[in-house]
């Protein structure tokens, strides 16, 4: 089973969730609601 | 004629009128009109084949390339398509699947000039896969998305593998995101990613349903896709050299579109979410890139969809698997009289097995034979032969009345999976037949021979055309 974390974007504040394989791992998640690039330390908030 | 995707339409028209619909309004693909339409449909108890005739590429420009969905939505249509008659659509059709599997036929190469799928060739700054109508399914999905099957080539043995997977628009006129998760493809992939080569792969947007019902066989991994899909097309796949690679990598001929791309050894992109079989968001990840090479294509095309986590996409999983399930528990217990994966299941969590029980325990032993059939059933459910597996009323009623939750139910702990799922790594198996070591009440029943002697039509006064509640 997959281990998954939420983040929020910075930029439209949409939430949307990761693997955990993209967690501090230096790839930039892309924001399915406004395309938007972003580390997932620049999200405000992280649920795990 | 060969079998081709256009031949299934006009055999579902002539066969099955009531399973085929088409909408000649515009939809626009990307704003979500393709899904709400299916889902509307979905909701109110209508799962025919659709197509959308009027539709705009993922640049938002009208394209004269229909969309065709819920090819798959009923198993009277995977029926149809397997050339079986579409009333035995239950157990009969699995068994009949499982058959065919068995088989192959070799396939037949044609010259590019003669294939329909080469009328339209772009090859290099021509290319762009966004002229496409791309479905975007749920709302929290990445990007529009490609739905069918894929095929690549193993650099070894030469055979080709068929699977379903999913190819992510970006935003770019030649590249896609691509999330491979079959066994067989991952396998290959490891193959040139170990050569540090790049891998030929095409995206087969658009065939006969037989096609992709045979994509789904589980045959060993050195077997060729292309014959056993010829078993299930009961004739032989027409092929043709591929534009990108020629001889070296053939496709098949009747597609509606295809896209011809390699996969750089070592690079990845992000992809998903996107609205999965379980009817969850695969979580955002890393996959695959396809550097897309050249796009080919029937001058009248469709594309052909799945709506994911729905009926269509559902039966591609429970259909291809439940004969090879009674197969293999029948061969163990030698009592098995149906087997079924049901929707509610998502034709992969769920295995309900019917036995007829000779002693107490055969449930037991079925069901935990059934388990190590699928690393995707979380739970599997045996019941006696008289209960219809296929109608779920009956099953939970065997689960409410003949399961005593201490004896009967069995957890698995820590044994491998596919989905996440809140029960994770973890499974149950249910022996929910009536129990023979003790007296128990036995089910009621109207004689038969009492069943046998009644026609509504001759026994309700003006019961023809009459609707009843």
């Amino acid at each position: 089973m997959d281990k998954v974390f939420w983040v929020t974007c910075p930029e439209c504040s949409g939430r949307f969730f990761c693997d955990m394989e993209l967690r501090n791992s230096g790839y930039e998640l892309i924001c399915p609601f406004c395309q938007n690039e972003f580390l997932d330390e620049e999200s405000p908030e992280i649920e795990e | 004629m060969s079998r081709d995707l256009r031949a299934f339409v006009s055999q579902v028209k002539q066969e099955l009128p009531s399973d085929y619909v088409s909408v000649s309004r515009k939809v626009r693909p990307t704003k979500f009109e393709v899904t709400a339409l299916l889902e509307t449909l979905t909701q109110a108890g209508h799962f025919p084949m659709v197509e959308f005739t009027n539709t705009e590429d993922a640049h938002g420009n009208d394209v004269d390339i229909p969309i065709i969905s819920n090819v798959f939505a009923s198993r009277e249509r995977c029926a149809l398509a397997l050339g079986h008659d579409p009333n035995k659509h239950k157990i009969e059709l699995s068994l009949e699947y499982a058959r065919l599997a068995e088989q192959a036929i070799a396939p037949q190469v044609m010259a590019s000039t003669q294939a329909p799928v080469k009328q339209v060739v772009l090859q290099g700054d021509k290319v762009d896969v966004g002229t496409l109508p791309v479905v975007k399914h749920y709302e929290m999905d990445l990007s529009p998305v490609f739905t069918m099957a894929l095929a690549m080539k193993d650099p070894d043995t030469g055979a080709y593998d068929v699977s379903f997977i999913k190819g992510f628009y970006k935003n770019d006129p030649r590249k896609l995101g691509i999330s491979i998760h079959s066994p067989h493809l991952e396998r290959m992939l490891d193959r040139y990613e170990e050569r540090g080569e790049a891998a030929p792969a095409v995206f087969i947007l658009g065939h006969h349903p037989a096609f992709y019902l045979g994509a789904l066989a589980l045959s060993p991994y050195d077997s060729d896709d292309y014959s056993t899909i010829g078993s299930f097309m009961r004739e032989a796949l027409r092929l043709t050299p591929s534009t990108t690679w020629g001889e070296d990598f053939m496709v098949p001929a009747d597609a509606e579109i295809i896209v011809e791309g390699e996969i750089p050894p070592g690079v990845r992109e992000v992809v998903d979410p996107f609205g999965e079989v379980t009817r969850h968001y695969q979580a955002q990840c890393l996959r695959q890139s396809m550097h897309v090479t050249a796009l080919t294509r029937r001058n009248e095309a469709c594309l052909q969809d799945i709506f994911s986590g729905h009926e269509g996409h559902w039966n591609l999983g429970g259909i291809p698997k439940e004969g090879s399930v009674f197969n293999a528990v029948n061969a163990r217990v030698g009592n098995v009289t149906a087997v079924h994966m049901p929707h509610s299941g998502v034709c992969r969590l769920a295995c309900y097995v019917a036995i007829d029980k000779k002693k107490e325990g055969d449930g037991k032993v079925a069901a935990l034979a059934a388990l190590l059939e699928s690393w995707t059933f979380q739970a599997v459910v045996v019941v006696d032969s008289d209960i219809d597996v296929f109608n779920e009323k009956e099953v939970v009623w065997a689960l409410l009345t003949m399961v005593d939750p201490q004896r009967d139910i069995t957890y698995v702990r820590n044994m491998s999976t596919t989905f996440t799922t809140a029960m994770g790594h973890n499974k149950v198996v249910i022996d929910a037949t009536k129990p023979l070591d003790r007296a128990f009440p036995t089910r009621f029943r109207v004689p038969p021979e009492a069943m046998e002697n009644i026609r509504l039509d001759e026994w309700i006064d003006n019961w023809n055309g009459r609707k009843v509640v």
